[in-house]
């Protein structure tokens, strides 16, 4: 016991280059405080972190301590452009020394910009610049090529054998919300489906998990009957709210397949694990099925249970598809540009990190 | 204007929130949580909305007493008894919680009907993902061979025991697949073609041996690798192309092209 | 003979779902178990919390609700019986608002069995709104968010709380994820406190979970269902989780040999068209 209390008492020595300093790139209300842990220091049972406000000879005020050997810490707890010292001081169990005072006054205050985003903003300038380019030359009557998306093609089809059939049509919105960006790139395949369906006198289920989406979808089959020429087919009971639990929604929407019978059932949106509990019942009564998301680990359910699937990105393409927006289909033009961009990078990354180089993605790294 | 408003509202909320982003500075560097703190009151309100369209629904259905009426009947008794439970859980009991070990809402609720209710549906899953994988694993070509087989690799490689049955069930495919081939082999005239099928069995019953002793010992090692190479490769590649038409959609919400969602 | 397999290629839905059925109930019922080899993963998750010195504070997160709880429950009960036997003491919490009193059921199970004290060993601290703003406020002070316990007990009232009053004091933080608020949790907790973070997930979530592992983001992963037979394994308490890997097992091969027979059935019919 005595020869350890000697180590402990010889080996303590104080942490070294203790710098406070205002936090970069925050807004305000925040200073760092760094140092070092000499290497002999192995028996540290706790560090603490005093400050003193306005000069050194104010009373040192215990703003932070570790139970374990850390070299950072940030006071959150400072007021813009007030002048803060510190010092830390190290504990073994009773045993404790004190670090010199910081010599220069850190003072926080508010960042205009944000340096550690830099890359970010660059990307996103170049990437907008890449869509708004698209998007002016489609306005001045460039022509844009976009590929056949099976699944999209397939919408008419499927509407119109389900009314030959004398069946409605189930349109789910997934489990996303109006935030979502697959729920809004789902609303506009609805749209479609529901003028499609006016023109047919088809009946357009809309069974919704959030009322936002709800009201949302409400307004988007309205429109979508309108332009079809027959508002007058529409009622508001079509679209409804089920439930705000995932298998709840689930269980509602397989009674409403199982009961109503749809010819066809759109699957368009954010789903989670209830996927395949839908496309499953979807198909078990003898639906044809068009699913859509951009859920990574939804997608191999619905390719397995459904008759055509938008793979991710088809669904947001969906609109501009649809639409044959001119405008609409330069910002996907756009998209492919940026993605050869990302290619080319991701394959320069990968060579330069083979070779050892690392600027590029400590570059990234950053953000 | 009906339709310029809501476009202003969303072309400036949207630019304010990307500019917020870079600036750290007040009033910016807390808009995101502002805004994230108006939505989320907001959407509480919207629940009202929901709650009406949910019981007018059911209930019409009630009324004009339409095909599986019950069915609605039953869930608007349900709600209120959800609902009134509660409420005198959060009244009468002496915790006021619903939620309390004690509280008959959770003992004889959530515990006895919701939870189970709950596990059932998830619990489906198994039957559809068998249902689903029987009907989706056809080797109809090259590429939904190779499917196949990963599948069955991953399966298998994922459970304790998994490598002692692989070599069988990886045995029978193969003998499967080379009497295949020679079935067709049989039923061509000599050429080519015909002593193409025949190699192919041969080597495929060749291969039954070694095969099956390398899964018995690389097993779950080759599992892994399919999850972690191929498959990690395959997703990224997917979620790539869903960030840049995410960014793609999101500029065309926020300068009014996309406006579906608009009346 | 061509009817056969005709029927083979056409396998009707209701009886593959009796096969699954019969799968997965018998040996349920039989209680089996297979031989277990835990992964290395949920093993560096053990030796983690082996590593901990003794009254050190675990904080778990409940962050699934019943839809999960085959999976996740099991994990919860070997982790609680691995962590009152080293003596640690544990804080629970929850994202998940109703899965949260599947966590307190679980806890106060254990702890009875186990002869913890509440208070003491171990409490109970429900639920909060707000994920990110619950776990950042967390990195600065447990009373900013959780002022009391869930039966309205202030924090300091409870003797295992008064030193504790963020992620330093925490040794280690385990989460119970069936959803995204693991991400969450790598994002806030460890990104900026540092946090030693171990989690558990379901199944279908765990490869999302394997990069932070990779990355030495978390110090610990327990993966669906395996997982939890994994730690059941080693912490030396088989319970629901390794019986239930036997049923897994079954179907997985059950569905391997469906897989195979529909492929002879559909390689039959074509030869004949």
């Amino acid at each position: 016991m005595v020869p350890l209390l000697l180590s402990i008492l010889f080996s303590l020595e104080p942490v070294r280059n203790v710098r406070a300093f205002d936090t970069p790139d925050d807004g305000g209300g925040s200073i760092t405080v760094t140092w070092e842990i000499p290497e002999s220091d192995t028996f540290i049972t706790r560090i603490e972190i005093f400050r003193m406000e306005g000069s050194t000879e104010a009373t040192p005020e215990l703003v932070g301590y570790f139970l374990r050997p850390q070299t950072q810490f940030v006071d959150n707890t400072v007021e813009d452009g007030i002048p803060y010292y510190y010092f830390v001081r190290i504990r073994s169990d009773s045993v404790y020394v004190d670090s010199k005072i910081t010599t220069t006054p850190a003072i926080s205050k508010a960042q205009w910009f944000s340096g550690r985003r830099l890359p970010a903003l660059i990307i996103l300038v170049l990437y907008f610049g890449f869509l708004m380019f698209y998007i002016f030359k489609a306005k001045t009557g460039g022509s844009l090529f976009i590929r056949k998306i099976a699944g999209l093609e397939a919408i008419d089809e499927a509407v119109g054998r389900s009314t030959e059939m004398g069946r409605p049509i189930l349109y789910i919105l997934g489990l996303g919300f109006i935030s979502d960006i697959p729920t809004v790139a789902s609303l506009a395949i609805l749209k479609r489906v529901s003028k499609k369906a006016a023109e047919y006198e088809a009946e357009v289920i809309v069974p919704c998990f959030d009322p936002i989406v709800m009201v949302a979808a409400q307004e988007t089959v309205k429109e979508g009957y309108l332009e079809a020429g027959r508002p007058d087919l529409y009622n508001e009971g079509q679209v409804f709210y089920l439930t705000s639990d995932q298998f709840g929604y689930a269980a509602g929407v397989d009674g409403i397949m199982l009961r109503q019978r749809p010819g066809a059932v759109f699957l368009q949106g954010l789903f989670f694990a209830e996927s395949l509990i839908l496309a499953e019942t979807g198909h078990s009564i003898g639906a044809i099925q068009i699913s859509g998301t951009t859920a990574v680990t939804q997608l191999p359910f619905f390719i397995a249970a459904t008759d055509y699937t938008l793979i991710g990105e088809e669904m947001y393409a969906a609109s501009a598809y649809l639409s044959k927006d001119p405008l609409a289909l330069g910002t996907i033009k756009g998209e492919d540009i940026a993605k050869m961009v990302l290619v080319v990078l991701i394959l320069i990354g990968t060579l330069m990190e083979t070779l050892g180089i690392h600027w590029l993605s400590n570059f990234f790294a950053l953000f | 204007m009906k339709r310029e408003i809501p476009l202003a509202i969303t072309f400036i909320s949207g630019f304010l929130l990307i500019v917020a982003l870079f600036i750290p500075h007040k009033p910016f560097g807390t808009l995101q949580e502002t805004f994230n703190d108006w939505y989320i009151i907001v959407s509480g309100f919207t629940m009202i909305l929901g709650i009406d369209s949910l019981l007018l629904h059911n209930w019409n259905k009630v009324k004009r007493r339409k095909s599986d009426w019950p069915y609605a009947l039953a869930l608007i008794m349900s709600f209120f008894l959800t609902f009134l439970w509660g409420l005198y859980s959060i009244v009468y009991e002496p915790t006021h919680n619903p939620f309390a070990p004690t509280a008959s809402f959770l003992k004889y609720f959530y515990k006895s009907i919701f939870v189970p209710l709950q596990a059932t549906m998830f619990a489906l899953l198994a039957f559809f993902i068998a249902s689903a994988a029987y009907r989706a694993f056809r080797a109809r070509e090259i590429n939904s061979t190779l499917l196949l087989f990963s599948a069955a690799l991953v399966m298998l490689g994922r459970v304790p025991e998994g490598e002692q049955a692989a070599p069988y069930v990886f045995g029978i495919i193969f003998l499967l697949f080379a009497v295949y081939f020679f079935i067709e082999a049989s039923l061509l005239t000599a050429g080519f073609l015909k002593y193409l099928y025949i190699a192919l069995g041969v080597l495929l019953l060749a291969a039954i041996y070694p095969v099956g002793k390398l899964l018995l010992a690389y097993l779950p090692k080759i599992a892994d690798w399919i999850m972690n190479i191929p498959q990690l490769a395959a997703k990224r590649g997917i979620l790539i192309g869903v960030a840049l038409g995410g960014i793609a959609m999101s500029l065309r919400i926020i300068v009014g092209i996309e406006r579906t969602y608009l009346k | 003979m061509r009817e056969f397999f005709e029927k083979l290629g056409k396998i009707d839905r209701r009886i593959i779902y009796l096969i699954v059925a019969i799968g997965v109930i018998t040996p349920i019922l039989f209680k089996a178990r297979l031989p277990i080899k835990p992964l290395p993963e949920v093993r560096q998750a053990f030796d983690y919390i082996e590593s901990l010195p003794e009254s050190s504070a675990v904080l778990i997160s409940i962050d699934y609700d019943a839809s999960s709880m085959p999976e996740l429950q099991p994990m919860l009960y070997a982790l609680l019986r691995h962590v009152f036997r080293k003596n640690l003491r544990v804080i629970m919490l929850g994202h998940w608002p109703l899965g949260v009193p599947l966590g307190q059921i679980a806890l106060e199970d254990v702890a009875k069995e186990m002869g913890k004290k509440y208070g003491v060993d171990y409490c109970f601290l429900g639920y909060r709104p707000g994920i990110a703003a619950v776990m950042l406020n967390l990195g600065k002070e447990i009373r900013s968010v959780f002022a009391s316990d869930y039966k309205y007990t202030p924090l300091d009232s409870l003797p295992m709380m008064r030193n504790i009053h963020n992620y330093n004091d925490i040794a280690l933080l385990i989460g119970l994820e069936a959803g995204s608020v693991g991400d969450f949790w790598v994002q806030f907790a460890q990104a900026r406190f540092n946090q030693k973070i171990i989690l558990g997930s379901t199944a279908v979530i765990t490869p999302d979970i394997y990069p932070y592992l990779q990355a030495g983001q978390i110090v610990g992963l327990i993966g669906g269902l395996r997982g939890a037979a994994d730690y059941e394994t080693l912490v030396n308490t088989p319970g629901p989780a390794s019986i239930g890997m036997y049923s897994q097992t079954v179907v997985h091969i059950l569905v391997v040999a469906l897989i195979i027979l529909g492929n002879v059935g559909y390689f039959v019919l074509r030869r004949r068209k």
